[in-house]
């Protein structure tokens, strides 16, 4: 079951999300507010896997609420909800942490999607935001792995967390989670152990 | 006297510059507080509709359809604000700026942007920064739309006194009078200003424009703005 916490400005936003998400076997909505100062404290007492969380509050900035979160020892996983679709926001939530960015002006199925996809430890944000998550690189043929994947994998290899890899490689974790997840299609796993027997067998 | 009235005329224009934006920024909002949560909260509520209406075929294809047309107008309210919304002149270098509306290009048109940008870039005056933004903008969209490009590459650079941007993609081509000539009488086209808009623009600012295409040979195009 993935709870979920709904932070949002607009009552009406909440209302239709809720109706939604509540028509879903997998998926609890465990609290919602309309005010941004209340989210780390309903995340305190009721420990949502997902925070569903527009960007444009009016009574705190959004990305101070994800910084606030961050400081938890388990924070739960963002998906910013906003309606613009521009660098400046994609900048902001990647900046900020946020493992995820769903439209407004797409339909609310996508944030369905997106909430599980965040929830199953995916980074959602459009493939173009790779030029700022991975720094300024061009990326590598598609199908071939980068210096930089081969190293991660010989680390997920390892037997190394995500946050481990990052503190190793000095990198922030959503680059990592970036890194696994194209290693991953590159290579064609599912997970890390997959990853890791390829890796034992020769690569 | 012409000199001091010409100076005039150019201050008044980049005064005019800034207030269209700040307009364009209002409207945004106002769409973006209004329509927009209206039709997303609607879209939940209906998408629930059309899952309790499964045992009456009839009526679950009415709410189906209904979710359709809310997209659609979803859709094109989202073209719209990645068209006007601006980006936020004051508080962003220009860098940025240009950084951030490449990686919206990529992400409304999957295709990437060959974007040079010098790390010592930095600021440049307020009118110039809209005039470069609005120009990329313009100059990328064309090249998506017409040019069949498959590379569009964007360099943006300090010279002197002046930012020169040049946009160039290998596409199609066009013969520049012709399209210039076309483009003389007609106005602003489904939000955007097409080339003559460009030049206007570079004029306002006393800058210059270069346009470089032939059939078959893709487009280059460079502009050249005073920096402050």
């Amino acid at each position: 079951m993935i709870r979920v916490l709904l932070a949002d400005d607009h009552a009406i936003v909440l209302e239709g999300l809720r109706a939604l998400l509540d028509g879903e076997p997998d998926i609890k909505v465990a609290a919602w507010t309309t005010d941004g100062t209340d989210v780390v404290r309903l995340v305190e007492q009721h420990k949502p896997d997902v925070v569903v969380l527009d960007l444009e509050l009016t009574s705190i900035k959004g990305t101070e609420v994800i910084a606030a979160l961050r400081e938890r020892t388990t924070p739960p996983r963002v998906l910013v909800l906003t309606a613009y679709n521009d660098g400046e926001s994609l900048r902001s939530a990647l900046d900020a942490g946020a493992e995820g960015l769903a439209l407004k002006t797409e339909s609310p199925q996508q944030t369905l999607t997106a909430i599980r996809q965040v929830h199953a430890g995916q980074l959602v944000f459009p493939q173009a935001a790779r030029r700022w998550i991975e720094g300024r690189a061009g990326g590598g043929t598609p199908g071939e792995l980068t210096p930089r994947e081969r190293e991660v994998w010989a680390l997920v290899a390892g037997g190394l967390t995500n946050p481990q890899i990052a503190e190793r490689l000095g990198l922030s974790d959503n680059t990592v989670k970036f890194h696994v997840q194209h290693l991953f299609s590159k290579l064609g796993v599912k997970n890390r152990t997959e990853a890791a027997l390829k890796y034992a067998r020769g690569r | 006297m012409t000199e001091v009235r010409d100076a005039e005329a150019r201050a008044a224009s980049r005064r005019l510059l800034a207030t269209s934006e700040r307009e364009l920024q209002r409207i945004v909002l106002d769409m973006h507080d209004g329509p927009v949560q209206d039709i997303f909260a609607a879209l939940s509520h209906l998408q629930v509709l059309e899952r309790a209406l499964a045992a009456d075929p009839t009526a679950a294809q009415r709410a189906a359809q209904a979710v359709r047309l809310l997209e659609r107008a979803l859709g094109e309210i989202r073209n719209f604000i990645g068209a006007f919304r601006p980006p936020g002149f004051e508080r962003r270098e220009l860098g940025q700026i240009i950084e951030g509306l490449a990686v919206q290009h990529e992400t409304l048109t999957e295709q990437a942007v060959e974007l040079e940008l010098p790390g010592e870039l930095g600021d440049c005056a307020l009118p110039t920064k809209i005039a470069i933004y609005r120009i990329l903008q313009e100059a990328l969209a064309n090249g998506h739309r017409h040019s069949g490009a498959t590379r569009q590459r964007v360099s943006v650079e300090r010279r002197g006194l002046v930012i020169a941007l040049t946009v160039s993609d290998d596409g199609r081509g066009f013969e520049p009078q012709r399209v210039l000539a076309r483009e003389e009488d007609v106005g602003v086209e489904g939000g955007h200003f097409g080339l003559r808009g460009i030049q206007d623009r570079v004029e306002m600012l006393g800058g210059t424009f270069t346009l470089e295409s032939a059939p078959g040979r893709g487009t280059s195009l460079t502009v050249e703005l005073p920096a402050e």
